[in-house]
């Protein structure tokens, strides 16, 4: 008659897989394995922050359905800057709006036959591949707002989603 | 048993109670968050959904909202439009409802914020919609306004946050409370 304990304790795995699963020295490998998860939540919670791009809205410099990260870091210790491509928040940062920032505080932005005018200047916008007509009356930026658009100007102007943030809004930069 | 042993289980009973005081009687916030989310479901259409069930979930909406219930939607390139009372917005909804294959909504980023003596709040969160068969998904900023009416939380108004179109910002704790 066998004794069903002794059975039980007699199962081992292989030594491989063992090793495969819980390491050499398990304490070890449970300590690294809690010091990765509390750097990976750290990280993402401080430093970067992963984003599934979706949408049109940021062509051609940034395609449907990339992978990128925003860069939470970025305005620590400066403030930013125009032509920074931004996160911003809705509600929180499910979801969030890329965008371009065009506009600084204390600007007057406008569009005026599809060219962008900051304090009524044209500025040459070397990203766009695409014209447009839109029509945009000049409107002064109050301090800590910035303005925002898309890269892709050949969607109808009621369409595209921009205008102005305030600056808590502004989660980080995209690294790339 | 060992020490170690004894303090990660008495570490995870701690965490169970605290989880399961949290399930059984939630807070006004957690309420809130989970009326909401029970609201979004409630909105949700499956694909192959007959017309009687989606007819009352529409009627079961009237639970969520007052009756005299004001909302405000203001989606990127469609006209402003306001709802007023609950029959026109359950009327609304049971349209829509009925011609829509499939539609996935989802409310992210609830936050809430009570006023200083529990009876109404605001919830500010993100709203997001799925129709089905679609790769795109279309996302809007809401401010749910909420009060206690006979230990239930109703809605009685809705707004469009307009994100990108504000002039200060906004906190959830600085959003004002009441009507």
């Amino acid at each position: 008659m066998t004794d069903p304990t002794t059975n039980a304790h007699s199962f081992r795995p292989p030594a491989w897989l063992r090793t495969a699963l819980i390491g050499r020295r398990p304490k070890r490998m449970l300590a690294r394995i809690v010091v990765l998860v509390v750097a990976v939540f750290l990280a993402r919670a401080y430093v970067v922050l992963p984003i599934h791009l979706r949408g049109t809205s940021m062509l051609p410099t940034y395609q449907d359905g990339g992978v990128n990260f925003v860069n939470r870091l970025a305005y620590a210790r400066s403030e930013p800057k125009r032509g920074d491509v931004v996160a911003i928040r809705l509600a929180g940062q499910s979801v969030m709006y890329l965008k371009r920032i065009v506009g600084l505080p204390g600007d007057t932005v406008a569009f005026h036959k599809g060219h962008l005018l900051i304090n009524g200047a044209v500025v040459e916008e070397p990203y766009l591949n695409s014209g447009c007509d839109w029509e945009i009356p000049p409107e002064t930026l109050a301090p800590n707002l910035y303005y925002v658009v898309g890269d892709n100007r050949s969607m109808p102007e009621k369409l595209h989603e921009k205008g102005k943030t305030p600056r808590q809004r502004i989660v980080g930069r995209v690294l790339w | 048993m060992k020490k170690p042993v004894r303090l990660i289980l008495a570490v995870a009973v701690i965490g169970l109670a605290i989880w399961g005081w949290r399930v059984w009687f939630p807070g006004p916030q957690n309420a809130i968050r989970a009326r909401l989310l029970k609201l979004a479901r409630t909105v949700s259409v499956e694909p192959g959904e007959g017309a009687i069930p989606r007819g009352l979930k529409a009627q079961s909406l009237g639970d969520y909202f007052t009756a005299d219930v004001v909302i405000n939607l203001e989606a990127r390139g469609f006209d402003t439009r306001e709802l007023q009372g609950r029959d026109e917005l359950m009327q609304a909804v049971m349209g829509a409802m009925q011609h829509v294959r499939g539609l996935k909504v989802e409310f992210l980023d609830i936050n809430v914020t009570l006023d200083a003596g529990d009876q109404s709040a605001v919830a500010n969160l993100t709203g997001k919609a799925t129709v089905e068969g679609e790769r795109d998904f279309e996302v809007q900023e809401f401010n749910f306004k909420l009060k206690l009416v006979d230990r239930t939380w109703l809605i009685y108004r809705i707004d469009t946050v307009k994100t990108l179109s504000q002039t200060t910002a906004l906190r959830p704790s600085q959003v004002p409370v009441g009507l």
